[in-house]
């Protein structure tokens, strides 16, 4: 029994996750009756189980919140800004019933009851059903398809007019399908990119009446031929199949006939009839289809499949190199075999880990809307790329630092007052951007507010006055903006009960370091402010270049490698300040045979590798490039914890262990020892 | 007399304690089987620069980079020279609540040693050059006593040695390798 109470806890956090959501969604919809159908879907379902595990008072509790939305589905109530409040308090409420404990039973009965109490108030007052708003409600049976074509003239852009323009404007009456017809377009020779040759078949879906799809076209009447009709009483696009079986036919005949799309249309309203009635009994078989798509999986399940794939990648590396060493007849195609397979393997694997960011993007969301109220700042948090995908760890321990940072944003970002952004020449409601992208073996996630920015004079006043820096150091943009990470740099002015608690950037940065990504701020005074995460895809698998100096091994990430130059070990013995020449530029390098303290002869010639970190360049001597190795990071462990310029290990196909060089820390480590000195 | 009491009224198997025992030069020690997952045969080392000098490096077990901790130091003497009875001993420890598991290097593993709770007698607190904590125990072999390790406790300390003061025989190799 108390698996299976685990298992509902379990599903029950990932449901209460998904009110959330859709929460959210309402907020910013709150007619959106699909919305709430989810909604009255997940505490119905959430009350169902309560009650069969015995948690009463999450039963009781969904029970009267499940009613109050059973009444906004039947129209009998509105969705308001209190019911809203109300309903994501109520939402915090329900994750601390989840966690109870016996120690904490009785506080929570009590608290229990009050809720309860104060959402039946809530119900009692808007027990009168508010039928004014139900009329602007589009509901299914206003909403007509209308059948539109759009020819429009050869020269309409040069009047100014971009028929794009009107299709957007006219797809924003409704559902559309708009199907070019470009059969008019003449070979590349003869055309004339000022002239427009595509004409349009439209079908629109709307509940907004045929006069409102005319009017789009009100201007370019005679600029171009257009045809109105409509065609059916019905929401015809809202049903896939017969919305393909439209859109083929447009396809195949561009100059199709009203008459004879009619005719196709009786036909389909038939099907669509039937649809309809049938669609209550698919709903409840889709679910089931629905919940099979998907498997819960523990994750230490997974992460014993990442263990034993890494250990294969090693052992197909050892074979390929023994293949490589012995030549046995028939060896080799096996060996290739292995490596594909063992390759392909790896990347599904790792990618199982990898979860879209839309996953913590619902707390933020939620962040921004209580604090932008507690701040009586109006802003929109919008989020860009958030089906990028990251690895489950990089992301949990990803929450806290981007909470922290979207936190500073509103809290000192945006502007206090509406008032104050409208005279910057602003809109009035400020906003918060998430913006995710992949680059590389990287991902990037960008937190962008467009408030006030930051004064790098005021900054670089605040840094000399906490003697970080002195009146006269010379000091570059970037530099300055870096000092925000540094500890004990708070920016804000007084301290408010938000950001700034003496946690700052510094713990940001620090945390981010940690899943071995970067942190770096840039501003424009009076425009805003952007903090750029960077991130490995995988904390496991790294691409790298295998280099040798004596018999050790190392392994450099190949993301910070630049370029690779040959000298020989007299040139480098001479070289004055330990500089070498990159090219045409003098680049310090550091002589890893010592830096290391490894042993022997050097080698007549050596390379150096050229290596970038964060805009500065640095030369690492080794004896020999081997070539490039994906390496299955591991970690060195605890008794190696005080050794920094390693960040792990890797096997090699011959068994025997690499180091992972951490350039970062070298040329810290570096640089800082070359300070001292000098 | 609470060892007496307890041979009276437990199994006599109860009270046997295993232990692995292995020489560093010409002394003999024993770490309790308990703690013993492998004996590994001398592979390469790949050494961690900015390491301590008695942490020897890292080996590859089965796809786990195991850390290898060369004993000889770690007890006050010159640093291993290989040789074919070098052996890696792959122990299991308990360090600060967190289970590691690392790898000792010793000069030959020796016996395993079945060991009566009665037969082992407590460290002298003179008379060993070690420092007593270290040490759980002792038993006398012949004209030899074999001294029995508190390996957890070893490894938990910093320290770099576990030899009490220094002593004319144990030459501290600190700075033999750093030269150049």
């Amino acid at each position: 029994m108390e698996a299976f109470k685990q298992k509902f806890v379990e599903e029950a956090t990932e449901q209460i996750n998904d009110l959330e959501e859709a929460l959210l969604q309402l907020d910013k919809n709150k007619e959106d009756m699909d919305t709430i159908e989810s909604i009255f879907r997940v505490m119905h379902s959430l009350k169902g189980g309560s009650a069969m595990f015995g948690f009463e008072k999450i039963d009781k509790f969904t029970h009267i919140l499940e009613n109050i939305y059973d009444r906004i589905r039947n129209h009998e109530l509105k969705v308001t800004p209190e019911i809203l409040d109300l309903t994501f308090q109520a939402v915090d409420h329900l994750r601390k019933l989840l966690d109870e404990t016996p120690e904490n039973e009785q506080q929570l009965e009590q608290e229990n009851k009050l809720f309860i109490e104060r959402i039946e108030k809530a119900l009692n007052e808007k027990t009168t059903p508010e039928h004014a708003s139900i009329q602007d409600e589009p509901t299914e049976g206003k909403t007509k398809t209308y059948f539109v074509r759009f020819v429009p003239n050869e020269d309409i852009m040069q009047n100014g007019t971009n028929p794009l323009f009107l299709l957007e404007d006219l797809s924003q009456l409704g559902t559309s399908l708009i199907v070019p017809n470009i059969s008019k377009i003449p070979d590349f020779n003869s055309l004339d990119p000022a002239k427009t040759y595509t004409s349009w078949n439209i079908l629109l879906s709307t509940n907004a009446g045929i006069n409102a799809v005319i009017d789009v076209f009100i201007f370019v009447d005679d600029e171009a031929k257009i045809e109105t009709h409509k065609i059916s009483d019905y929401n015809l696009l809202q049903d896939k199949a017969i919305k393909n079986i439209l859109k083929d036919t447009l396809q195949q005949k561009p100059h199709i006939k009203p008459s004879e799309i009619h005719d196709l249309i009786i036909d389909l309203e038939n099907i669509y009839q039937e649809k309809e009635e049938k669609q209550v009994k698919d709903e409840s078989r889709k679910k089931v289809e629905h919940s099979i798509s998907s498997i819960r999986v523990s994750s230490d399940k997974l992460d014993n499949l990442i263990n034993w794939v890494s250990e294969l990648v090693t052992i197909q590396a050892q074979l390929s190199l023994f293949n490589k060493e012995n030549n046995y007849p028939g060896l080799d195609p096996i060996a290739e075999e292995i490596e594909k397979i063992s390759r392909r393997l790896r990347d599904d694997v790792f990618s199982i880990r990898l979860i879209p960011i839309a996953n913590m993007v619902t707390r933020f969301q939620r962040l921004v809307r209580e604090l932008s109220n507690e701040l009586g700042k109006e802003v929109d948090f919008i989020t860009k790329g958030t089906e990028t995908e990251l690895d489950k760890n990089i992301i949990e321990m990803l929450i806290d630092p981007v909470m922290h940072i979207i936190r500073n944003s509103l809290d000192h970002g945006i502007e206090d007052s509406a008032q104050a952004r409208i005279d910057a020449g602003k809109a009035q409601k400020g906003s918060i951007t998430l913006n995710a992208f992949y680059s590389g073996t990287y991902v990037y996630i960008q937190i962008i507010d467009d408030g006030k920015g930051l004064d790098h004079e005021k900054l670089r006043q605040k840094a000399i006055e906490k003697e970080i820096i002195t009146e006269d150091t010379q000091i570059t943009e970037k530099e300055i903006f870096d000092l925000v990470f540094t500890s004990g740099f708070s920016t804000a002015k007084e301290v408010t009960n938000l950001s700034g608690r003496g946690v700052g950037m510094d713990v940001v940065k620090q945390k981010i370091s940690e899943l071995r990504g970067e942190v770096e701020l840039t501003s424009k005074k009076g425009k805003g402010t952007t903090v750029t995460i960077k991130l490995p895809l995988t904390l496991s698998i790294i691409d790298g270049l295998l280099v040798r100096i004596a018999k050790t091994k190392f392994v450099i990430p190949l993301a910070a490698v630049q370029k690779i130059y040959e000298f020989t070990h007299k040139e480098i013995e001479e070289s004055i300040n330990n500089l070498f020449l990159a090219d045409d530029k003098r680049v310090p390098f550091i002589y890893l045979r010592d830096a290391l303290n490894i042993e022997g002869t050097p080698p007549e010639i050596e390379r150096i590798v050229n290596v970038e970190f964060q805009e500065t360049f640095m030369g690492l001597t080794v004896d020999e490039i081997i070539g490039e190795y994906q390496a299955v990071l591991k970690p060195l462990g605890r008794m190696y914890k005080d050794v920094d310029i390693v960040s792990g290990a890797t096997i090699l196909g011959d068994g025997t262990v690499a180091l992972v060089l951490d350039p970062n820390r070298l040329i810290n480590e570096y640089t800082n020892k070359e300070n001292i000195g000098g | 007399m609470d060892a007496q009491t307890q041979t009276n009224k437990k199994n006599v198997s109860d009270q046997v304690h295993t232990y692995l025992s292995f020489r560093l030069g010409k002394e003999v020690f024993a770490a309790s089987v308990n703690h013993v997952v492998n004996i590994l045969e001398l592979k390469p080392i790949t050494k961690v620069p900015h390491a301590p000098e008695y942490m020897s490096g890292v080996i590859n077990l089965r796809g786990q980079v195991l850390p290898v901790i060369d004993m000889r130091i770690k007890f006050g003497m010159t640093p291993t020279e290989p040789t074919v009875d070098t052996c890696i001993i792959v122990l299991n420890l308990e360090i600060e609540n967190e289970e590691v598991k690392l790898g000792i290097l010793v000069d030959a593993v020796s016996e395993v040693l079945e060991l009566e709770e009665n037969q082992i007698e407590p460290s002298p607190s003179i008379g060993t050059k070690y420092k007593a904590e270290f040490i759980k125990g002792m038993w006398k072999k012949d004209e030899s006593f074999i001294m029995l390790l508190n390996l957890d406790l070893i490894f938990t300390r910093d320290e770099i040695v576990v030899v009490e003061e220094k002593t004319n025989e144990a030459d501290m190799p600190q700075n033999e390798e750093t030269g150049e």
